[in-house]
């Protein structure tokens, strides 16, 4: 590729439209306006186009392509919201089933492209990546000559740039030009334009650092994509989930079993149906509205070092209230409020009677509680009883095979099996009778039964669920959003505006660009024309509007870039 | 010039292909335990039923399966019928079985031993802390140990009976 020498003496790169230094046009064009975009410097992308490397980049150096998987991923988007993902179906039903039973043949097919699970699928994360990739790609290969082309022009352009730029004008006849522009500089000034002048011709500049606004735009935004891009790195992301019930430890994940934490106590608090303030509320309702979901937690820590399991000392760290948005913090973690279950089961409290009342013996000593999380095998009492627990099911049910089993380990249909010994029984050898109790299930195992073991009392607990969240992410997220907004306020509330004033053999020329906002542009020329004798600079596209009707518009490049 | 311009763009393209690379790796293919394949196994101390104490290091040199289970996990009891019959023969050659329950009652994992006759320790995990460590989620879940404290394999879900004397094999150590 030939470099292009303007008869200025600057040497261009290949394919620019205007000498970056003199602005004399390269390459003709059949419009009355110059294409100012980008200065009308070589966008490097579209020039070279040689190896594989330079046609992937080429591809996304297209603003075109870049819109493109725009309008691609706001249409997955959208899809991705006709139903529900497959984390919002209802806990339990099975993603196979639920969209086909739910929504007809259309769910089948939503499950079966896999748009169930769209923003972590694989394609929607490529067309993310595809986006980064051309913001980089872009921003690039456009701010790297625009701000080249910018940094180098020179204020004395030539006669053909100043003819086809869309303000221009010439005097008709002047009496002192050189007094004329300096009485016009000094207004400029007034104006807060930068002024630059060589051999008495000037170039008056004023909000440059706008132009720049579309590419801190973009950094702000490729910073944004870094930061979501760092949750899936280690150590940057975690959002987990504990269940812990009243007056229990557990370890918290994600925190290598360093921290602990115990519910101290659960609460559900409701707003008080008494209150007059809030019956109107209540009447609408029609039912009891929550307050505060509570969870009054212990953070302990584990002192001693080595292997974990037994031997894990804790201390307690720090007591904290955590409410919904209220989290307990600690080191780069946060508790957050996110679920609970209100009175599982936790104790049963059990006396025997018998079932005759033929016997004599006093058996209201025989009182004992059973721990549904780890209960005792042997029950002994001072009279002689004994009472064994032969089988615990926390869940009960029965299996395949009819045999009776346990689903997990969380009382929440406990049944047990006792063996009742009376005090002349040997437990070794004899078998004693055998009840299976549950709720509201009370019955003997083998044949009748002398004694019945009857519940007195239960005891519940509240069990809450936290979420467990690291997100080292969220300062990178936020930078990324203040830059795109900087970006987003430097390019919308500032415009590049430039005005040339030569003097060419006792005539003014004069024109002038604006990236955008040409009324404020055409203003502040008339502020300078009040004072100045300069010609008031026509607009070639509103002439040309007049002349060709509604076609003539549509090279204006006034809100582009 | 050109070459310089060929440099740049592809460093830029290469940085951008490697870092999204990485990251939708480890998005799709986060197969990968807390604890996996050639890592070193986070040593522990567990108790069994009778109260004695192992430590994870004191089976150096020797072959270690260990074995997430619960009682009413269906496959775990298939996988320990299986250790049940080959405990002893296994244990000559210099392999351990460290089974260690999910923090279940420890009624529920005395009367599972008695009624399946498990002849070997079974050990409780108070707190969950050594499931927590090794990141186990679902269960059975099985790290096939080294005699140098290295994990050669994980193994989720249950197992054939071949499967599991073939994972034995491998943990004979010295071979």
């Amino acid at each position: 590729m030939e470099k292009v020498k303007c008869e200025c003496g600057h040497v261009n790169p290949f394919g620019t439209y205007l000498c970056e230094s003199c602005g004399k046009p390269l390459i003709e064009e059949d419009t009355p306006v110059a294409n100012m975009r980008y200065e009308g410097v070589a966008r490097r992308s579209q020039t070279y186009n040689r190896t594989i490397v330079d046609k992937i980049w080429n591809f996304f150096s297209s603003v075109k392509v870049g819109i493109w998987i725009i309008v691609l991923l706001l249409i997955a988007s959208a899809i991705g919201t006709i139903f529900p993902q497959e984390m919002y179906i209802p806990p339990g039903e099975r993603p196979t089933l639920f969209y086909e039973q739910e929504y007809g043949t259309l769910g089948k097919l939503y499950y079966q492209l896999g748009f169930h699970n769209l923003y972590s699928s694989w394609w929607y994360m490529l067309l993310i990546a595809a986006l980064g990739i051309s913001l980089v790609i872009c921003s690039l290969d456009r701010v790297v000559p625009l701000y080249r082309a910018l940094k180098t022009q020179k204020v004395t352009r030539h006669k053909a740039f100043l003819e086809r730029q869309r303000l221009f004008g010439i005097s008709e006849d002047t009496i002192d030009a050189d007094k004329e522009i300096k009485i016009a500089e000094k207004m400029l000034k007034e104006k807060k334009y930068t002024i630059r002048k060589e051999k008495g011709n000037i170039l008056a500049e004023k909000g440059r650092f706008s132009r720049w606004g579309p590419y801190v735009n973009h950094i702000g935004l490729i910073i944004f994509l870094i930061g979501a891009m760092l949750r899936f790195f280690p150590e940057m992301y975690l959002d987990e989930h504990i269940w812990v019930r009243e007056g229990e430890e557990v370890v918290i994940k994600g925190t290598n079993g360093e921290y602990f934490l115990r519910n101290d106590q659960f609460i559900v608090e409701l707003y008080d149906t008494d209150d007059e303030r809030f019956r109107q509320a209540f009447e609408r309702t029609g039912q009891q509205v929550v307050k505060t979901y509570q969870t009054s937690a212990t953070l302990l820590r584990r002192t001693n070092t080595g292997a974990v399991g037994v031997g894990t000392e804790l201390e307690e760290v720090k007591q904290y209230d955590i409410r919904v948005n209220d989290p307990l913090t600690f080191d780069s973690f946060a508790l957050y409020q996110v679920d609970y279950k209100l009175n599982e089961l936790a104790e049963f409290t059990f006396t025997l009677d018998a079932v005759n009342d033929t016997t004599t013996e006093d058996l209201s000593d025989v009182v004992f509680t059973v721990n549904l999380y780890d209960p005792e095998y042997v029950y002994e009492f001072d009279n002689g009883y004994r009472i064994e627990i032969m089988e615990y099911f926390p869940n009960f049910y029965i299996d395949n095979n009819n045999q009776p089993d346990t689903r997990n380990m969380i009382p929440d249909n406990p049944r047990i099996i006792f063996e009742v010994f009376t005090p002349d029984m040997d437990p070794d050898s004899d078998s004693g009778e055998l009840s299976l109790i549950g709720v509201q299930v009370n019955e003997p195992l083998i044949g009748e039964n002398d004694y019945r073991i009857r519940m007195i009392d239960v005891d519940m607990k509240h069990v809450t669920a936290l979420t467990v969240r690291k997100d080292r992410t969220i300062p990178i997220i936020s930078i990324g959003g203040v830059i795109f907004m900087i970006g987003l306020i430097q390019g919308s509330y500032w415009h590049h505006r430039r005005i040339w004033i030569q003097n060419r053999d006792g005539k003014i020329w004069i024109a002038g660009h604006a990236n955008k906002n040409w009324h404020a542009l055409k203003r502040d020329i008339d502020f300078v024309a009040s004072k100045a004798a300069i010609p008031i600079p026509k607009d070639q596209l509103d002439e040309e509007q007049n002349s060709e009707g509604e076609e003539g518009g549509n090279n204006s490049d006034s809100t582009k870039q | 010039m050109k070459q310089k311009r060929l440099i740049i763009r592809s460093s830029i393209l290469l940085i951008m292909v490697i870092a999204i690379g990485y990251t939708l790796y480890n998005h799709l293919y986060n197969e990968r335990g807390l604890v996996d394949r050639n890592d070193v196994a986070p040593n522990f101390k567990v108790e069994d039923l009778d109260g004695n104490i192992i430590e994870l290091e004191e089976l150096r040199g020797k072959g270690v399966y260990l074995n997430f289970w619960a009682t009413y996990c269906v496959y775990c009891r298939q996988k320990m019928e299986v250790l049940r019959d080959n405990y002893e023969e296994y244990r000559e050659q210099g392999i351990e079985i460290v089974s260690v329950n999910v923090n279940e009652q420890r009624l529920r994992i005395e009367r599972h031993a008695d009624r399946f006759n498990i002849n070997y320790p079974l050990y409780l995990d108070q707190h969950n802390l050594v499931r927590d460590a090794y990141g186990v989620v679902s269960l059975p879940s099985t790290f096939l140990i080294d005699e140098n404290g290295i994990v050669i394999e994980r193994q989720i879900g249950g197992r054939t009976e071949s499967q599991v004397l073939a994972s034995l094999e491998k943990l004979i150590p010295n071979q």
